[in-house]
């Protein structure tokens, strides 16, 4: 199955990416991929905005669980921002707002990933 | 909304998603992986595989695996017992749980099942008979399954089950049908050499034939090809080609062989060979029946002065007058025993002199635009080179050819009989 290309950019060092309006398998191996991209190209800190995301399916989340698990591993930071009431109330209802960083919006994921960036570059 | 309208609705978006994934066309590789992923995310679980059960040797094969590097195509060696405990087991089970009866499949295969990091197994079983097995690992939140969860898994994994069985069944499906398309080519390359060998038999009675049912075959198919005809059909009348003699198996070979010209007598038992081969094909039960009368009426012409019936124009098939045509060329271009065979430019002569008479005019037509083709050298085939070898005046012979072609008889046509 081919993926689809995510739109991303970067700010401050931190990439910010957007999975689009329906987070499935085919968004999900693409939004997989281009993360797996930005860890390889040095990047630490992702943001994943779900501003345009009105629906994530079970494979979206699967796989976005595989994205947590392989930043952490790389020992980089991840931030969910902007999900709507439906999404914020899925993460809840699997338990995983405890275990993943969420953030109202976009502006203060980045912020927050860039001030832990300039303390560890600093270190 | 309340947690539990939710998750139940979370639940049934997850069967419904699983139900499209096993029902697409996908690959099945790719639907494994599309249900693990389902299963995975509607309860997030991080890590788990599927592992298809195969019963010689007794194993189990890592399918689909999610967040296990390299896991795919691993394997998992299973005891004649270990088969029958998984499959009395249906329902989720865990690894480290001595009262699972699995204890001793869990402890021989503790490293794969470590690297699988393998909480929980569920053999998924149908119809009684082991399908696979879903490995999973712990939640993403470390809290153990609920029953909630165990009767989602559950459900999840009886239609993964079902999905491996029809696989199995459409694989099974897919063998014997192969099994069958081979046998059948096997029995038609077999009906098709025993329709030469039949050919080659009838030449032998005749020393001047030799190789001629087979020549009548291939330029009966050729020309048949050339009108357009294709498919069954055109089987039917290489076929004709082959077997159009096969009624001088029973005339006395004194009268094939005769140099001199035949007595009545003579003819009239010569003549009978269209009808003896008519009653030697059609008792044979043959699936195309068309062939029997094809080679009954190849003697027919379309003047209607032909035997044994004297059928006119249309009245006879369109094979035998391509049989009709393919077998008189043959016998013009080769050696009989009462003359020598003729130039290329008096056959064609005598064959555009019998159009509308003995030869049905488009089949002529035909014929000459496929030796024009050959002798310009525009086609690869070479169907009657061989026999007409190179011995001719090239020029006059594709002259002769292009105004047949144009006009294939001067006399009349089978049209206005």
């Amino acid at each position: 199955m081919s993926t689809l290309d995510v739109r991303t950019r970067i700010e401050n060092g931190v990439a910010i990416i957007y999975p689009g309006p329906y987070l499935n398998q085919l968004r999900g191996e693409g939004l997989e991929g281009r993360c797996g991209e930005l860890l390889a190209s040095g990047i630490r800190g992702i943001v994943i905005n779900f501003e345009e995301t009105e629906l994530i399916n079970s494979i979206g989340i699967s796989i976005l669980l595989g994205i947590i698990e392989t930043v952490n591993e790389s020992s980089g930071s991840l931030v969910l921002s902007n999900l709507s009431a439906t999404n914020r109330e899925l993460f809840e209802m699997l338990g995983l707002l405890v275990h993943v960083r969420i953030e109202e919006t976009e502006e203060v994921a980045v912020a927050k990933l860039s001030a832990t960036a300039e303390v560890m570059a600093r270190r | 909304m309340k947690l539990a309208l939710r998750k139940m609705l979370h639940n049934l978006s997850a069967l419904t998603d699983l139900g499209a994934e096993i029902s697409s066309t996908h690959n099945f590789e790719e639907v494994m992986r599309a249900s693990l992923h389902t299963l995975l995310g509607t309860l997030a679980i991080p890590k788990g595989a599927i592992a298809q059960f195969s019963a010689r040797p007794r194993m189990l094969k890592i399918m689909a695996a999610k967040g296990l590097p390299g896991a795919i195509g691993g394997h998992i060696q299973l005891g004649r017992d270990e088969v029958k405990r998984l499959a009395l087991r249906g329902r989720p089970l865990e690894v480290a749980a001595e009262q699972n009866g699995l204890s001793h499949f869990v402890r021989r295969n503790g490293d794969i099942l470590k690297r699988l990091r393998a909480h929980t197994f569920v053999p998924m079983v149908v119809h009684g008979e082991l399908e696979g097995v879903i490995f999973l690992s712990e939640k993403f939140t470390k809290e153990p399954f609920s029953e909630d969860d165990t009767e989602l898994i559950n459900t999840i994994s009886r239609h993964i089950g079902m999905a491996f069985y029809n696989h199995r069944l459409l694989v099974s499906l897919r063998r014997k049908a192969e099994e069958n398309r081979k046998l059948y080519q096997d029995m038609r390359r077999m009906y098709q050499d025993t329709i030469k060998a039949f050919g080659a038999a009838i030449d032998l009675k005749d020393a001047y034939t030799k190789g001629h049912s087979d020549r009548v075959a291939r330029y009966s198919e050729a020309i048949a090809r050339e009108m357009g005809i294709t498919g069954t059909d055109l089987e039917y009348i290489e076929v004709a080609g082959y077997l159009h003699d096969i009624g001088k198996i029973v005339v006395d070979r004194s009268i094939i062989n005769n140099p001199r010209p035949l007595t009545d007598r003579e003819f009239q038992e010569l003549n009978r060979h269209v009808t003896t081969g008519y009653e030697i094909l059609s008792n044979i039960n043959h699936p195309w029946k068309e062939i029997a009368y094809m080679t009954k009426c190849h003697h027919e012409k379309v003047d209607g002065t032909g035997y044994p019936q004297g059928l006119r124009g249309d009245e006879i098939p369109l094979g035998s007058k391509i049989v009709t045509l393919a077998d008189s060329f043959d016998a013009m271009m080769t050696d009989r025993p009462y003359r020598s065979r003729l130039p290329l430019d008096r056959a064609l002569s005598d064959m555009q002199r019998n159009t509308g008479k003995q030869f049905a005019s488009d089949v002529v037509a035909a014929f000459c635009r496929l030796l024009l083709k050959e002798i310009n050298g525009t086609s690869r085939d070479r169907v009657f080179i061989p026999v007409i070898g190179l011995k001719f005046d090239r020029e006059a012979i594709s002259s002769t050819l292009a105004s047949m072609i144009e006009e294939p008889g001067p006399m009349r046509d089978e049209r206005d009989l």
